[in-house]
């Protein structure tokens, strides 16, 4: 205990007996250790959070991206088929063959929901959903029909991605577009993974590291409390009782000043006492 | 570890900070990345199947036609859009039945062959063989013929392809990690200087008055900690000694105004002049409150409203050109270039009536209505319709920063004595540099996964937080000083020291170009024409301006003093960065503009220290006419003429030379500012130019 041995009250005075006017010590609400432990650990928890945020996203966004590519080629392969035909002449709804491109395609990925082709009016010529043969395309599908020849276009609808190019014959007339349709699902189960070893690693760590900072903290900051304490109770002992503080061998500048702040109020309490006594005796002077 | 003294507590703190936060996000880190690795490579191995199977089937379709495997033809133009198309394979190879590269696109054959030919890929299946060459993962899919298997076709996927992802992971949450950690010692910084050392540095501050017999003062009241209660106590002993003298004082009075019998009477008053001579007491009757008001007071709330204005600094011209509305007469480049220039005439505009105000109300008043139009600005910016109402309420968020910078520089000049007023000033520099870093790195990374209009939402945040430490934390009765306006006149003979006037004109203004013109508006818009480079880059490259800045400040501040030399470091921080913008005359690549971005941080830490060190000597008589203050606050506002040229200035040449033109044209006009300046630092000298004083 630095701080208690740094400064000790040593001897006593003729004023030992009077009683001290000082107040009783104000009680400690909120400790320094638990102040600074609420900023550390909040600190700690935004900063998991946050890198928690970015590492799921970082990795949600190139997992999709990656899994959006996979399907842009299965479609870029439907789509030379399909303009190969296209540019002998044919028309779009005359391909018999797409019909089968597409169950074949669809056939190899169990997580391909539907593939269809429709053409620049937005009817659906050829689907794997057969059912859907006749019906219209959604209009943000027709929309997307009017962007790149080369470059994929991407959709949310619903619980599905699509992911589709435009169909365009040899002189450069948009005929239709083909899109696949995978679920939203696949995604979601292929990063939850990620997501729960991040909560996991987030919860431990912070339950963990936690604990490391409350304990430096009362540590650190019990020492600083312990110092106070020791000075504290050196100036109550030395108001109360007397006598004087005297700060050990590894006293701070800072205490070897409060001794000499201790000393001083003492010497100040003792002499107004002695001096109120004094004037007590002559005016009881007759 | 002395109390009243902030370092040596800091420093434990600031070691434990380091222990709690870093080890648990390198864990997370580490734990994510091999979950990302675990997830990545199956959805990689079935991207290069379903390619490899597409290829297969064409070819094999040659090969069904009755072409040889060896007679394909245009297998380069076949391979060459599928590995532009797909950044993760890097190879595309077919090898006959004995392993023999007979085509390969992507890669150099003596590393692939020799493992083709010893290797037996048993794929008769229909599923693709998988093996590991050097830094690829090889795809192996049979092409069959009418007789068998006649060759085999390779996917090569890049498996740096997956390490590059998983070093953009790490490289974010390592920007989180050290924005946590500048956060964590503004945060500790401000809980140790509040809580602990600056109350104990006024209970120094009333145990030296004491020592001396002065128990005329008590301190404020403390918080209810272990530093609040030995406050308590501390003045409870002040105040029990101030009670016994009131008493002995009324009762001394009683016996001097009562007592018939003058010799008592006489004793007494000899008594109370005894007392009167060892020990002082309040005149007020009771000891007076000293509440110390420090520099660091101020510290964390700046900190946080410059993080909320910095936020936006890496994607401020990419939203500006996301809102573009024409404005006649106006270049597409002059219009996104316009906010900046905007933001910065406002603060030059206001800055002065700021100052003025805050000298007057006080600081917590005037940093409190600036966090107003600058929350407004912030959260109309968010919702901003186009350009022109943008412009609007960059202005009015301009209006706000110079209210709470200037109350923030004044708090400190108010509160710190006139020796320490340049360390107290570093308290302010510090706290904008940091939450430059952090604003910086942290904004453009949190602009690409939630958007721009997300990101000015928090910045107003952020504002909100700032004004409520400032009003929660900031007692109403603040230190005032009265403010010597300097007349026009003195502003003129300022501007007729010629060494002032130069190193207004040649070094302060080209640095501001450099710094709103190229690193404000050109760096996000350049950087971004590199397809591969995303918001994220953008942030952590520009992230390395302030942290240059950071690191050479304290060393170029105390290599000025120690050689006097100050002159000769503002003459070389400009060139350096002059030559950092002349570097794309080199190349344009990305490795270029990062080094420029970062001379560019070398040439401001060298020049900005020095550049205010030597005002004192070049303007000595001025100083002493004027006061130091405002030749500072002078150079400041007529630098600021650089801030709002830089950006139009850059504007003005991107129509002319392009991205990379403009900023060589900048370094140009920069470059031949800072050699005007070098030429004339040989003829500035050194010690105090007394001319002036002299000449009248």
């Amino acid at each position: 205990m630095e701080g208690t041995r740094a400064l000790e009250q040593i001897g006593q005075t003729s004023l030992a007996s009077t009683p001290s006017g000082l107040p009783p010590s104000r009680p400690v609400r909120w400790s320094l250790a638990r102040k600074v432990s609420l900023a550390l650990v909040s600190i700690l928890l935004s900063t998991l959070l946050l890198a928690g945020f970015f590492a799921y996203y970082k990795f949600e966004s190139v997992y999709s991206s990656l899994v959006q590519s996979r399907y842009s080629f299965v479609v870029f392969t439907i789509k030379k088929q399909v303009e190969d035909s296209l540019n002998l002449g044919l028309a779009l709804r005359q391909i018999r063959q797409v019909q089968d491109i597409l169950e074949r395609e669809k056939m190899r990925d169990p997580q391909v929901m539907s593939v269809e082709v429709y053409d620049f009016r937005g009817e659906v010529l050829f689907d794997t959903d057969r059912g859907a043969i006749g019906s219209k395309a959604p209009p943000p599908l027709i929309e997307a029909l009017s962007g790149s020849a080369t470059q994929a276009f991407g959709i949310t609808d619903e619980d599905a991605l699509i992911v589709g190019l435009p169909l365009i014959n040899n002189l450069g007339k948009v005929e239709g577009g083909v899109v696949l349709r995978y679920p939203s699902a696949y995604i979601e189960h292929g990063i939850s993974g990620l997501l729960l070893q991040l909560g996991k690693g987030i919860a431990f760590q912070l339950a963990v590291f936690s604990v490391l900072a409350v304990a430096g903290l009362y540590l650190l900051f019990g020492r600083v409390g312990r110092k106070l304490d020791a000075m504290q109770a050196t100036l109550d002992a030395v108001i109360t009782v007397g006598g004087r503080a005297e700060p050990g061998p590894g006293a701070d500048p800072f205490e070897e000043r409060f001794a000499e702040f201790v000393a001083k109020s003492h010497e100040a309490v003792e002499h107004i006492r002695d001096a109120t006594a004094e004037v007590g005796r002559l005016d009881r002077l007759q | 570890m002395t109390l009243d003294s902030t370092r040596p507590l800091f420093i434990r703190l600031l070691l434990l900070a380091f222990m709690v936060l870093v080890p648990p996000v390198g864990l997370l880190a580490h734990g994510a990345l091999e979950e990302f690795a675990q997830g990545l490579v199956p959805e990689m191995d079935k991207k290069g199947e379903t390619v490899g199977r597409d290829l297969t089937a064409s070819i094999e379709r040659a090969i069904g036609h009755g072409i040889p495997l060896t007679g394909l033809y245009g297998m380069d133009d076949f391979f060459s859009p599928v590995l532009s198309a797909n950044p993760e394979i890097r190879y595309l190879s077919v090898t006959d039945h004995e392993g023999r590269v007979l085509f390969l696109n992507g890669a150099a054959r003596e590393m692939l062959e020799p493992f083709y030919t010893v290797t037996d890929f048993e794929v008769e299946s229909r599923r693709s063989h998988k093996s590991i060459i050097g830094d690829f993962i090889d795809l192996t899919q049979p092409l069959r013929g009418k007789v068998g298997v006649v060759g085999h076709l390779h996917v090569g996927i890049d498996q740096n392809y997956v390490r590059g992802r998983l070093l953009e992971i790490a490289v974010d949450i390592a920007v989180v990690t050290l924005v946590s950690l500048l956060v964590a010692v503004e945060i500790l910084l401000f809980v140790v200087t509040f809580n602990v050392t600056g109350p104990m540095r006024v209970v120094g501050m009333v145990i030296d008055k004491t020592r001396r017999g002065d128990f005329s003062s008590a301190c404020g009241a403390g918080a209810d900690d272990e530093v609040g209660r030995f406050v308590h106590r501390f003045n409870a002993a002040i105040r029990y000694a101030d009670d016994l003298f009131r008493r002995l004082e009324a009762y001394m009075d009683e016996v001097k105004s009562a007592h018939f019998d003058k010799s008592v009477v006489e004793q007494v008053g000899n008594i109370e002049s005894r007392v009167r001579f060892l020990f002082r007491f309040s005149r007020s009757g009771k000891p007076e409150v000293i509440n110390e008001h420090q520099a660091t007071d101020i510290r964390l709330p700046l900190f946080l409203f410059v993080f909320a204005e910095e936020i936006s600094r890496s994607f401020m011209p990419l939203y500006v050109r996301d809102l573009y509305a024409p404005i006649p007469g106006l270049s597409t480049e002059m219009v996104i270039a316009l906010p900046i220039a905007v933001f910065m005439m406002f603060i030059a505009a206001v800055s002065p009536s700021a100052a003025l105000a805050a000298s007057r109300k006080g600081s917590r008043q005037v940093f409190l209505m600036g966090l107003f139009p600058a929350t407004i600005g912030f959260f109309m910016s968010a919702v901003a319709y186009n350009v022109y109402d943008f412009i609007v309420w960059r202005a009015v968020t301009a209006i706000g920063y110079a209210l709470v910078t200037m109350a923030c520089q004044s708090y400190i000049a108010q509160v710190s004595h006139q020796q320490k007023r340049a360390q107290s000033l570093g308290v302010y520099v510090g706290a904008v540099l940091t939450a430059s870093i952090c604003g910086t790195g942290i904004g453009g990374v949190l602009a690409e996964r939630m958007g721009y209009r997300a990101t000015f939402i928090i910045a107003a945040l952020l504002a909100v937080v700032a004004g409520l430490l400032i009003y929660r934390l900031m007692g109403s009765a603040q230190p005032r000083t009265e403010f010597q306006t300097p007349r026009k006149r003195q502003l003129l003979a300022l501007l007729r020291n010629w060494r002032f006037s130069a190193l207004v004109l040649f070094a302060a203004i080209p640095s501001k170009i450099a710094l709103t013109g190229f690193f404000f508006f050109l760096v996000p818009l350049t950087l971004l024409q590199d397809v591969s480079t995303d918001l994220g880059d953008v942030a952590r490259i520009m992230m390395l301006y302030p942290i240059a800045v950071v690191l050479l400040s304290p060393l170029a501040a105390r290599l000025a003093d120690q050689t006097g030399w100050k002159a000769g470091l503002v003459a070389i921080g400009g060139l350096i960065g002059g030559a950092g913008l002349l570097l794309p005359l080199y190349s344009s690549d990305l490795d270029t503009l990062t080094l420029a971005i970062v001379m560019l941080g070398v040439s401001h830490g060298l020049s900005a220290s020095p550049q205010l060190a030597m005002i004192p000597d070049l303007c000595w008589t001025e100083c002493r006419n004027m006061g130091q203050t405002n030749v500072l606050a002078f150079l400041r506002l007529a630098e600021r003429v650089g801030s709002v040229i830089g950006p139009l200035l850059a504007a003005a040449f991107i129509p002319l030379y392009g991205y990379g033109g403009a900023i060589i044209a900048l370094g140009v006009v920069v470059m031949s500012m800072s050699a005007v300046f070098a030429l004339l630092s040989f003829a500035y000298g050194s010690g105090p130019h007394i001319e002036a004083e002299l000449s009248e």
